[in-house]
């Protein structure tokens, strides 16, 4: 931390830059409250927790911009051990979730040009090519990204990650911690949680090392109690998804799930899912769904086409068709249980092993029948997205299964979750249309 | 079928499998690309590998991937529904990528073949904590191994095992290192190369040792080059090297140069296999580190005065592809000159590439 950087820091993220943004989010508020704001039809307002959402992100943005001299920086996986960061006073960054704010910002496209004008291949994750193309020098929509001190690298949600870090690693020169976490194509095995275990104390060793300071147990301590509090509220946050109608869609939840993502273990991100979910149990109780007319109620598997959400909310919600939950945003939920702040490595050994991604196709095929039931399912939409082959491999059986054990109708979608270049409009709207015939509506 | 090579005969490998076979031994199909061969023969199991294979009709392997998952996964699916491996014993499905992963999960989970699938989980790191790891992993896969077959082999059958293997290894290095002055070409050269993903280790150093005991003095024509990808498939990049005037001088191929690895250290059989395994050299499916791949192409263009680098590429193979920008701008920062040819299992090399390949040779000559 150097003095000039930390004054910088002070005046312009909590002096200038949290004014600003806490009167935007009043403004937009209050736009919110009156008469005539919501014109679409189909969909119902958003929730008026959502100005308070668009703060957050911003202010997260915001203090990585002036984060470098300030303190360390890490740039981490999303489905990275992040706690032990984020007790050591890290500011830790999501180079996917930046990727997926340039791909709703629809700057995504020209990153991903960018970073291929660098040689970087079509056939590598979109989500790779973005943060390529931001650190190649393009134009992001947050303005600028802080420069990592340390990288973290977690294998538990694809392979992939550690080629791509290790290209940052190369470019800024600094650090990369790894945490491998074995596949699991049946239970894990006392060698694997071991593994895990080992390589969390060895990066908390670099951590401590790169941050010049200690980790205090009881910051560690907090850091996961409020890692599992946020975890928890996000999982009661989707099981709303089960009620009839619906108070909350998987297009919400694509959006909200940025603070569980990116924001674990901070108090204002508990603050924030608790005020979420006060709103969608006044929904509830006043019968309020997501749609103005839920006939049909649908899951998604995969990462979301993060181009393309408005336009196809707007498709389904036209017929009436709920989409209630996602395999993705679930997986920050499913885990919460597992986390144990008395125990924090070895609990975060257990909880990092087991995501979605990192356990079998079988696996995943359970979760979606069982989400199927609990949401009471008329269909799925399965999207082939091919920037993440560890989503999208075995979707084919998955889809044979849910169609011929279940009779749950069940389309798979060629898309790409942030390379608009491969996704047709047409093509896929006719076969969603033809899906919502099977549906009946 | 066997082949001959100068005044050397390899075995084909379905005769490599057949006589494996016909003397009692087990078959173990083995997917790309780091394993613990020696563990398998140690229960006398012949691992015969299978990276793809090319050309084959991927229909029936299309109705459980998509068409971005890498070919030789959809290849070796295809070849698995087709009876291809209907004589082997088992599957073994190493963790190299993402496709592989997907492969193994879905063939435990969906496919089912009728012989038992062992995935198996090569750390990409080489601290303490992943030679723990492998060391409980390949325990694990010995433990499956002991179940599966009955058997139990001794220390001592393990370590004859290891060391058949570190045999095999350093003549296929030794190999790798003398192509110079080998009296065969490329295509020649490579049928022996090649030859260790299906011969029985001790047979593998008969033919290697054949080959090298040809060598000659002069050295063979054409400008020396790195071949540096996954497998050099189609095999027509070594006509294309040839017809262009160049030859293949160093190795940085998954099957092959990046397989080289060195005895392992250490008084118990498991340990040195461990200690092997985690010390070959750099490989982008097992993560490494930018600058040290670098500095061993750099060594390998060094040692065989390679004027250039061919990097064979294939399509939808993120582990290579998310390198070679890099890559490339260091080798030019140190003046090496390199060229990416994508090509692919289930293409015959397109002319472009030809031309490509003519017009590189003629910028580094």
């Amino acid at each position: 931390m150097n003095l000039l950087g930390s004054l910088n820091y002070h005046l312009k993220v909590n002096l200038l830059g949290k004014a600003y943004l806490r009167f935007d989010r009043m403004r937009l508020s209050w736009r919110m409250r009156r008469a005539g704001f919501w014109k679409e039809e189909q969909l119902a307002p958003p929730l008026f927790t959502s100005p308070r959402l668009k703060e957050l992100i911003s202010s997260h943005y915001l203090k990585g911009r002036y984060a470098n001299g300030r303190g360390p920086v890490a740039w981490v996986t999303s489905g990275g051990p992040v706690e032990f960061l984020t007790a050591l006073g890290y500011y830790v960054l999501y180079p996917e979730n930046h990727g997926a704010v340039c791909g709703i910002r629809r700057s995504a496209e020209g990153l991903c040009i960018k970073a291929e004008s660098h040689g970087f291949s079509r056939d590598i994750c979109s989500y790779a090519r973005t943060d390529f193309g931001a650190m190649l020098g393009g134009k992001t929509p947050v303005g600028r990204l802080p420069r990592p001190d340390l990288l973290l690298c977690c294998s538990n949600i694809c392979q992939t990650v550690l080629l791509w870090y290790r290209v940052l690693a190369h470019h800024f020169k600094v650090p990369l911690i790894l945490v491998e976490t074995p596949f699991l194509y049946r239970e894990a095995l006392p060698h694997q949680v071991d593994y895990v275990k080992r390589q969390l104390d060895a990066g908390v060793e670099l951590a401590e090392k790169v941050a010049g300071r200690s980790l205090a147990p009881s910051s560690l301590d907090r850091v996961v109690r409020r890692s599992k509090e946020a975890s928890m509220l996000w999982a009661e946050i989707m099981s709303c998804g089960k009620q009839r109608p619906s108070p909350i869609t998987a297009f919400d939840e694509f959006i909200h799930m940025a603070p569980i993502v990116e924001m674990r273990g901070e108090q204002f991100t508990v603050d924030y899912y608790r005020a979420l979910l006060a709103e969608l149990k006044g929904r509830i109780e006043r019968g309020v769904g997501a749609l103005a007319s839920e006939k049909k109620r649908i899951l998604w598997d995969n990462l979301p086409i993060w181009y393309r959400m408005k336009r196809l909310s707007r498709l389904l919600a036209g017929r009436g068709v709920a989409m209630v939950a996602s395999t993705y945003t679930n997986a920050w939920g499913e885990l919460a249980e597992m986390m144990d702040s008395s125990r924090p490595l070895e609990s975060a050994a257990r909880v990092y092993l087991h995501p979605i991604l990192n356990r079998g196709t079988g696996h995943k095929l359970e979760t979606i029948k069982n989400m199927a039931k609990e949401y009471q399912a008329d269909g799925i939409i399965l999207h082939s997205d091919r920037s993440c082959k560890p989503y999208s491999v075995g979707q084919m059986d998955q889809r044979e299964k849910l169609a011929g054990e279940m009779g749950l109708p069940a389309l798979l979608l060629e898309a790409d979750h942030n390379d608009p270049r491969v996704y047709s409009d047409e093509q896929a709207e006719n076969r969603l249309e033809a899906f919502m015939e099977v549906l009946g509506v | 079928m066997s082949e001959s090579i100068g005044k050397i005969t390899v075995p084909g490998r379905k005769q490599a499998i057949q006589s494996y076979k016909a003397r009692g031994g087990k078959l173990a199909a083995v997917f790309p690309i780091h394993y613990p061969r020696a563990l398998l023969r140690s229960f006398d199991i012949l691992p015969v590998e299978v990276w793809g294979p090319p050309g084959i009709d991927m229909g029936l392997g299309d109705a459980h991937l998509q068409a971005y998952t890498c070919s030789i996964v959809r290849a070796g699916l295809s070849f698995l529904l087709q009876g291809g491996l209907d004589p082997v014993d088992m599957i073994v499905v190493p963790h190299a990528c993402d496709s592989l992963q997907g492969l193994g999960s879905i063939l435990l989970d969906f496919v089912k073949p009728s012989m038992p699938v062992l995935p198996f989980v090569l750390p990409r790191d080489s601290g303490e904590p992943a030679r723990r790891f492998l060391a409980a992993e390949i325990s694990h896969v010995r433990d499956e191994l002991c179940s599966l077959t009955g058997k139990n082999p001794t220390p001592e059958e393990f370590d004859a095992a290891i060391s058949g293997e570190e045999d095999a290894d350093g003549a296929l290095a030794e190999l790798l290192s003398r192509t110079a002055h080998l009296p065969v070409g490329d295509r020649e050269l490579y049928r022996v190369v090649r030859s260790r993903e299906y011969l029985p280790a001790e047979e593998f150093v008969k033919a290697a040792r054949g080959l090298l005991a040809l060598e000659i003095e002069e050295m063979r024509p054409g400008i020396p080059l790195v071949l540096s990808g996954i497998v050099p498939e189609p095999w027509e990049i070594f006509d294309a090297i040839a017809t262009a005037g160049g030859r293949v001088a160093g190795d940085d191929l998954c099957g092959s140069g990046r397989r080289l690895y060195p005895r392992g250290r250490g008084d118990e059989p498991l340990t040195r296999l461990v200690d092997g395994l985690l010390s070959g050299p750099p490989d982008s499916t097992l993560g490494s580190a930018v600058d040290v791949r670098l500095a061993h192409l750099l060594d390998l263009v060094g040692r065989h005065e390679a004027r250039g680098i061919v990097f064979y590429s294939m399509k939808f193979c993120e582990p290579e592809k998310f390198y070679l920008p890099q890559l490339q701008k260091g080798l030019e920062q140190e003046g090496v000159r390199s060229v990416v040819i994508e090509s692919d299992l289930d293409r015959s090399m397109p002319d472009q590439a030809l031309t490509r390949i003519e017009a590189f040779l003629e910028s580094v000559t």
